[in-house]
Formats: C-alpha cells, sequence, structure tokens
C-alpha cells in the first residue's frame, strides 16, 4: 500500500479492458460425434495424419470431471452448473473449473454449436470452497482418451466413464467413443466454424460430426 | 504401358510420314511432267499420275482413319507463338517452302479454323438462331433444361444405387452409431445416466479389460457429499451473494 498518486491498474481493470477489446477467448465452437470402439484405432490413425502434433504421438488425457450446481433458492430460474475437472493421470496439474453457457444452434446455416465457455486453473482447495458456496454435485464421470490438434482447433477422442461407488472397474457409457472438435475463440468469429466443418467432413464417413443440442435430446427415451 | 503407347504412335507416325512422303514425291513428279513435257504429255499419261496420287491419298486417309489413328485424335498441336521473322530451322524442314509460322499460314497448317463444312453448318445454325422469336427461344430452353435436369437426376439416382451398393458389397460396417452419440452427448451435457442410483445406459460387463487404473485412490472430489448439509444459513446467504455478483446469469 504505497502512495502510489496514479490509480494502480488493477486485475479488474485489465479484465474490463480485455472484454471490451473483445481478445478473451470466450466462445466455445463445437461439434460432436461418436465413433464406435471397433472403428476407433482407424479414426485415431486418420487423425494423425491430419493434425499438428503427428511426431510426438497422439496426447492422452485421463480426467475426472464433477460437475456441480448452484440453485437459487428464491428464483425458479435453472442452475447454474459448474464442472470440476482433474487429471488422473497428471496430479501435479491445477484443477480446471469450467463454466459452460447454453449451446445456441442458430440456424441450420450455421456450421457449428456455439457456447460460452470460461475456463480457470484452481488449487486443490476449489472442492471445498464450492460446497461452502452452496454448490451441489450433480454428477461426476470420468474421460479417458486421445487429443489432437490442427491449428486453433482441438480433437478429443474419448471414452466416458460411470464412476462407480465401489471398487468395480469404471463402467463405460456406452460402445462408443465420444468425439468432439472444439476451438475457443473471441466473440464473432464465426469464421472459424467453416474450418471446423471442412475439418469434419475430412472424418467422413467414418464419424459424423454434427452440431447436437443435448437439451432436447434430454427430454427423449433413452434407445 | 506407357511405353507400349508410345511405340505404337511412333509406329503410326512413321507409316503415316512415309505414305506422305510417297504423295510429295507422285505430286513432285507430276510437276516437272508438266513443266517439261507440256509439249508432249497426252491425256492418258496425264490421268495416269493423277490415279497414282489418287491411291496415295486414300493409302494415306485410310491410315489415318483406322484404329492405329485413335491416340492421335487425343493429341493437340498448340501453335504457342506466332511471327513474322523468317524461322531457319522451319525453312529447312519444309524444304523452304514455310519460311516463318505467320498468321495467314497458321489457320490452314494447323486447321485452327474449324472445317469449312463445319463452318457453314455453324453460319446456317447462327442464321437460324438469330430469326428465332425470344419466346420461343426462352421455351426452347427452359423445355432443354428440364430435359437436362430430368437426365441429372435419373444418373445420380442410379449412382447413389450404385455406391450404396457397393458400399454393402464391399462389407463396410458402420462406424458410429447416432444413438451412441446422443447418449455421450447427453452423458457429458446433463449427466444423464451418470447421477447417482440410476441405471446405466448399456449393460455392464462391456468396460474393455485394462481401461485405466484402479479408482481407488481417486480424488477428494467424488465422496464430498456428506460435506455438504452443514451451515445452512450461511450457505443461503452465500448464494445470494454468489448469485448477484455472477455475470452469467
Amino acid at each position: 500500500m504505497s502512495a502510489a498518486n496514479a490509480a494502480p491498474i488493477t486485475a479488474t481493470d485489465s479484465l474490463s479492458q480485455a472484454l471490451k477489446a473483445n481478445i478473451i477467448p470466450n466462445q466455445e465452437y463445437l461439434l460432436q460425434g461418436s465413433v464406435l470402439d471397433s472403428a476407433v484405432e482407424v479414426l485415431l490413425h486418420r487423425l494423425r495424419g491430419l493434425c499438428d502434433n503427428v511426431d510426438a504421438g497422439p496426447e492422452t488425457f485421463d480426467d475426472q470431471e464433477v460437475c456441480f450446481s448452484l440453485r437459487d433458492p428464491i428464483q425458479q430460474t435453472a442452475p447454474l452448473m459448474l464442472r470440476v475437472r482433474k487429471a488422473l493421470d497428471a496430479r501435479d496439474m491445477p484443477y480446471q473449473l469450467r463454466y459452460i453457457g447454453q449451446p445456441d444452434l442458430g440456424d441450420k446455416n450455421r456450421p457449428t454449436v456455439v457456447r460460452s465457455s470460461l475456463d480457470i486453473a484452481c488449487s486443490g482447495m476449489l472442492i471445498e470452497f464450492l460446497n461452502e458456496l452452496g454448490c451441489r454435485i450433480e454428477f461426476e464421470y470420468s474421460v479417458k482418451g486421445y487429443m489432437f490438434r490442427k491449428g486453433r482447433m482441438k480433437i478429443t477422442v474419448a471414452k466416458v466413464f460411470k464412476i462407480s461407488q465401489s471398487s468395480m472397474p469404471p463402467e463405460p457409457i456406452s460402445q462408443s467413443y465420444l468425439v468432439e472438435l472444439s476451438v475457443l475463440a473471441p466473440q464473432g468469429q464465426d469464421a472459424i466454424g467453416e474450418d471446423m466443418r471442412a475439418f469434419a467432413d475430412q472424418l467422413r464417413p467414418l464419424v459424423q460430426l454434427d452440431k447436437i443440442d443435448y437439451k432436447r435430446l434430454g427430454h427423449m427415451a433413452v434407445t | 504401358m506407357q511405353q507400349r503407347e508410345e511405340k505404337q504412335l511412333e509406329n503410326t507416325i512413321q507409316a503415316i510420314l512415309i505414305r506422305v512422303n510417297d504423295l510429295k514425291g507422285a505430286i513432285q513428279a507430276l510437276i516437272t511432267k508438266l513443266e517439261t513435257e507440256y509439249e508432249t504429255i497426252n491425256w492418258p499419261t496425264f490421268l495416269d499420275n493423277y490415279a497414282i496420287l489418287s491411291g496415295h491419298l486414300t493409302a494415306l486417309s485410310k491410315i489415318l482413319q483406322a484404329e492405329l489413328a485413335t491416340s492421335l485424335r487425343s493429341r493437340i498441336v498448340l501453335p504457342l507463338q506466332l511471327g513474322c521473322e523468317r524461322d531457319e530451322s522451319l525453312a529447312r524442314l519444309t524444304e523452304g517452302r514455310v519460311p516463318a509460322c505467320t498468321h495467314d499460314l497458321v489457320p490452314d497448317l494447323l486447321r485452327t479454323k474449324p472445317e469449312p463444312q463445319a463452318e457453314q453448318r455453324l453460319h446456317q445454325f447462327n442464321h437460324k438462331a438469330s430469326t428465332l422469336s425470344y419466346d420461343t427461344a426462352q421455351k426452347q430452353v427452359a423445355q432443354f433444361a428440364k430435359v437436362v435436369s430430368h437426365v441429372w437426376e435419373i444418373i445420380s439416382k442410379g449412382r447413389e444405387d450404385w455406391e450404396g451398393e457397393s458400399m454393402r458389397s464391399a462389407g463396410i460396417q458402420p462406424t458410429h452409431i447416432l444413438a451412441d452419440t446422443h447418449a455421450l452427448v447427453t452423458a457429458v451435457g446433463t449427466g444423464k445416466g451418470l447421477r447417482p442410483g440410476m441405471p446405466s445406459i448399456v449393460p455392464a460387463g462391456i468396460g474393455g479389460p485394462g481401461m485405466g487404473p484402479s479408482r481407488g485412490q481417486a480424488p477428494q472430489m467424488g465422496p464430498s457429499t456428506p460435506a455438504m448439509p452443514k451451515a445452512p444459513s450461511a450457505i443461503k446467504t452465500n448464494i445470494k451473494s454468489a448469485n448477484q455478483i455472477h455475470p452469467y446469469r
């Protein structure tokens, strides 16, 4: 607290400045699909050929994600969802706290789903902090798979597991791998969507990457 | 394959060259005869010479029409540069007949102009088109477009059928299932099938062997539920303030 006459630049200032300049990559452009376990090797092979990090081989990851909800007791609005992710294979890495907004599918001319997304690295105290805030655990799962990069695009091919309470091995959700193609970008950079479409087309017919509205699917019966 | 084709082409060109040289010789002989014996030449010998000429011409056209010439048809001679200056090598090649690759010679020699018959027909069509009224022309264009689109439809339908069939006959297995995509996306998005106490989407036992390490000492996040029902009043106030400052509500 020294006597600084000029107003010091606070974190809030620089944040609002960055917001104003629209340089914060807070929009996620997303396409989703799946590939059967039997065909995942072919897909990985193709991705290895298409993506940037070829020589190093695909990056693997093994994460656990817990989804918290924060309900407003007064207004009966939809609860705020917060996701916490922890790498199981690299325990010294920080936790990741993530907010994901409502997916906006737009009309059929829009190539990808767009949703707001904010990520921040946190310490291990995060869970306790969220609990103290009044967040409740909604669900949790683990994802284990591969990550590829192509320019700004991120491609993940991962198996989703249900976490069992007992010492049973984790149980996969389905016989397929979840495939996601995503880009984080500042608002208004819609051109990236076209690039993603073009890339997704290169994975056909192996994987059909599409805009999927899970809100609408949530009401449908599971087949 | 390529070599065989090249050899064939070479043979064809050789044969044509021989015929053309024969023809040239015959024409030269006729010209010499006309120039030297114009006083003594009689009609039957003159006609004989003509017969020789026409024989050579028939032989040449036979070669060009034969199967051998098909590869020639797909070849294109493209005059890259025209000029009025005398080209020594060209003059030597043509025995002094064509001294330069000029604008008045090339259209005839390389047939960059359509054949006279084709040109005549083109003129006829142009004339016919210019006398046609606008409405009739429009009608005909529309009709033609209709026919073309119909044919296009038939062809693309046939192609689809054929491609589908070849896919099936090749025994290509589906590599993705839409239902699985939906199940995975809803699970990750809304937690469907992941909430405790709910049945999972697929029956147990599909879990591949060796998937991941044992989750015995999974991080502290999982079983932290019991800590929650504590201090409800404090939480409530916290919620309020948190909601007010949260910009994403």
